[in-house]
């Protein structure tokens, strides 16, 4: 396959980071984007997009196009990436995969159904630090891993955003417990969970719980405790409740105990990644990688990582903890 | 630690004196050592003694303009506490009697929603428990008004609300701000304007914060010092009242570490007749001139640097 040619789904801020990096790919490019908005079409506009769509419909009938990425609410991933497999067109899909593990399956089924390719932006499995920390505990750098600690606090949806118009407010999805699927579990424990399981593999058991610090239908905060097959115990720690933000892991193994801090950067190393983007080097940009990631693997019709099973995997693990959590709150 | 009860007792019974000819506001710093309901109560009653603010008058419909800026937990110190007001609910009704009508309000900014404000941050809760009425501004009925202050020309949607109100009692909270340096009581009646895209006002936000204040008058400032968010948030246990803006705000710059007079809307809304920033503070000044977590040096090169490194980001 030559040049991939992509059409993206919601032009939200994640789509707008989506649009900027593959129009950076030397071997992508953005034909088509869709969006409800036309601040958001004008914007794709400027950066050179021709074809603007404010039906997602249209622009799937381009059969010039052979890969979308969606990066709508919560709420029209299923829809979204179905009509996408069904016009026969690669997905890359944000995460969640979807708000539960009945639409993770539905996803799955059309995408096998029309031998298309879909990826689950887990965009942590590309952070460089993430990365090199599996391939020491493949290697065995940390022993035989016993402990896992990992935390993800910040004010997630209602952290302030401003742009050149002006504050931008939260979108009121996000605030609907049945449009969004659920809250920090969900929005940033899929993460860490998705990360954990790429490290340590199958879930033998979980136990949760959830709290509620905003008064809102959707969780805050939430603690998982998982018992892994192979033996080691890992907890997870996220929360939406915070003005701060953090992302750590720590590591705790029979040779060698480690923490990590995966968000925050010296103000050198700010500075010296912000220079690598300016001159255009982008290796450690890990929305940038997870995209040069699926373009290879179109490109050379191998399976993406993290795939639509491993999504689904997730998802299972996430609503197990749900159900736990939602248990342990009748008690 | 610095004392003035012995010389407000020998003073008339306003919350303005004159000392040697100079007309001084008076501003109460009451600590509230433990934070539980009697301490606060007590608290806010004796702030309010301090100032010699008038009970006697006759009051009926009582206008609460707290400070909710934004989805904060009331723990970081950046949105006042409704269980504070809640406190200040029960103090205003012992001594104006229990059927005064209570209106707890605020309205819609460019970020931030009232629907889910009230929600999130514990306000309906509070609203359905004190029996008072919760109010979004910006779905009440408003007048728009034009004012100009220092030549910029602003037009305000004023609520009605405002026009019937026998008491309009602000209750903000004192913080940095980078745009205004500091937020407090001038600062919070800015959310009064019941326009929501506030936002369009911050190319002259000291003259909008003057302009709004001229518009709707406060006649009592209590602020919520029980936790103060500053260089990082901090149960300060403060309790300060004044029934002058002015008075208030250039008491918590100073306490802040600020020079008042560079305080652009604190000197404009002084030279507009808004209040006094001759001011005699009453109370425990000097524990919390030692305690308020002060801005350093340090955090002001930061801010700078960080706000001229922001603008030369690359994007995405």
């Amino acid at each position: 396959m030559n040049k991939i040619n992509f059409g993206i789904i919601g032009l939200g801020n994640q789509g707008k980071i989506h649009l900027r990096n593959c129009m950076r790919l030397k071997n992508a490019m953005v034909k088509s984007v869709a969006d409800i908005s036309k601040k958001n079409l004008e914007f794709a506009r400027k950066f050179g997009v021709k074809d603007i769509y404010t039906n997602y419909e249209d622009m799937l009938k381009d059969e010039q196009i052979n890969a979308v990425i969606i990066s709508l609410p919560n709420f029209l991933h299923l829809e979204a990436s179905v009509k996408a497999a069904d016009a026969g067109k690669h997905v890359f899909i944000e995460k969640p995969m979807g708000r539960n593990v009945e639409e993770c399956r539905e996803i799955l089924s059309a995408i096998r159904r029309n031998g298309v390719k879909l990826m689950v932006g887990y965009g942590l499995r590309f952070n460089p630090i993430v990365k090199r920390i599996r391939e020491k505990i493949m290697d065995g750098f940390f022993g035989e891993v016993q402990i896992v600690e990992s935390t993800y606090v910040s004010g997630g949806p209602f952290t302030p955003k401003s742009n050149k118009a002006g504050p931008v407010p939260v979108p009121s999805w996000w605030f609907d417990k049945k449009l969004a699927g659920g809250g920090s579990l969900l929005d940033l424990g899929s993460h860490m969970i998705d990360m954990l399981l790429w490290f340590l593999g199958e879930v033998k058991d979980i136990e949760s719980y959830i709290s509620y610090t905003f008064n809102l239908e959707i969780e805050d905060v939430a603690t998982c405790m998982l018992k892994f097959r192979k033996g080691p115990l890992a907890v997870v720690n996220v929360g939406w409740f915070s003005k701060d933000f953090i992302r750590s892991i720590q590591i705790c193994g029979t040779s060698k105990n480690l923490w990590f801090n995966l968000s925050r950067l010296n103000v050198g190393k700010k500075i010296w990644n912000d220079l690598k983007k300016k001159i255009g080097w982008y290796n450690s940009d890990s929305y940038y990688l997870e995209l040069a990631h699926f373009v290879n693997c179109l490109q050379q019709d191998a399976e993406p990582s993290p795939s639509g099973e491993d999504g689904l995997r997730c998802h299972e693990v996430l609503s197990w903890a749900y159900r736990k959590a939602f248990k342990n709150i009748k008690n | 630690m610095k004392s003035y009860h012995g010389l407000i007792e020998k003073l008339s019974k306003t919350s303005k004196i004159d000392k040697g000819g100079l007309a001084l506001s008076l501003v109460s710093f009451v600590r509230v050592a433990n934070h539980d309901y009697i301490s606060v109560k007590r608290g806010i009653k004796e702030s309010l003694d301090l100032i010699n603010f008038n009970f006697s008058r006759n009051v009926n419909k009582i206008v609460i303009k707290p400070n909710m800026c934004y989805y904060y937990h009331p723990s970081t110190g950046e949105v006042t506490d409704p269980w504070f007001v809640s406190v200040l609910i029960d103090v205003l009704r012992d001594n104006f009697g229990e059927n005064s009508d209570i209106y707890v309000v605020e309205s819609d900014a460019s970020a931030m929603k009232c629907k889910y404000a009230f929600k999130m941050l514990g306000y309906d809760r509070m609203a359905r428990d004190k029996n008072v009425k919760l109010i979004n501004l910006t779905e009440t009925k408003s007048k728009i008004v034009d004012i100009t202050v220092n030549n910029v020309k602003f037009e305000f949607h004023v609520p009605e609300l405002f026009y019937k109100a026998d008491l309009v009692v602000n209750v903000p909270k004192i913080k940095y701000m980078s745009y205004v340096k500091i937020t407090c009581a001038l600062k919070n009646m800015f959310g009064c304007n019941a326009f929501p895209r506030k936002y369009i006002y911050h190319k002259a936000l000291d003259e909008a914060i003057v302009g709004i204040n001229k518009l709707i008058r406060t006649n009592l400032v209590m602020v919520d010092g029980l936790i103060v968010s500053g260089r990082h948030t901090k149960r300060l246990g403060l309790v300060m009242a004044s029934e002058d803006p002015v008075t208030a705000d250039t008491a918590a710059a100073k306490l802040m570490g600020l020079n008042p007079r560079s305080v652009r809307h604190i000197t404009l809304a002084f030279e507009e007749g808004l209040g006094n920033m001759n001011y005699l503070p009453v109370g425990e000044i000097s524990y919390f001139e030692e305690n308020f977590p002060r801005w350093n040096l340090k955090d002001k090169l930061w801010k700078t640097i960080s706000s001229v490194y922001l603008k030369v980001l690359p994007e995405g």
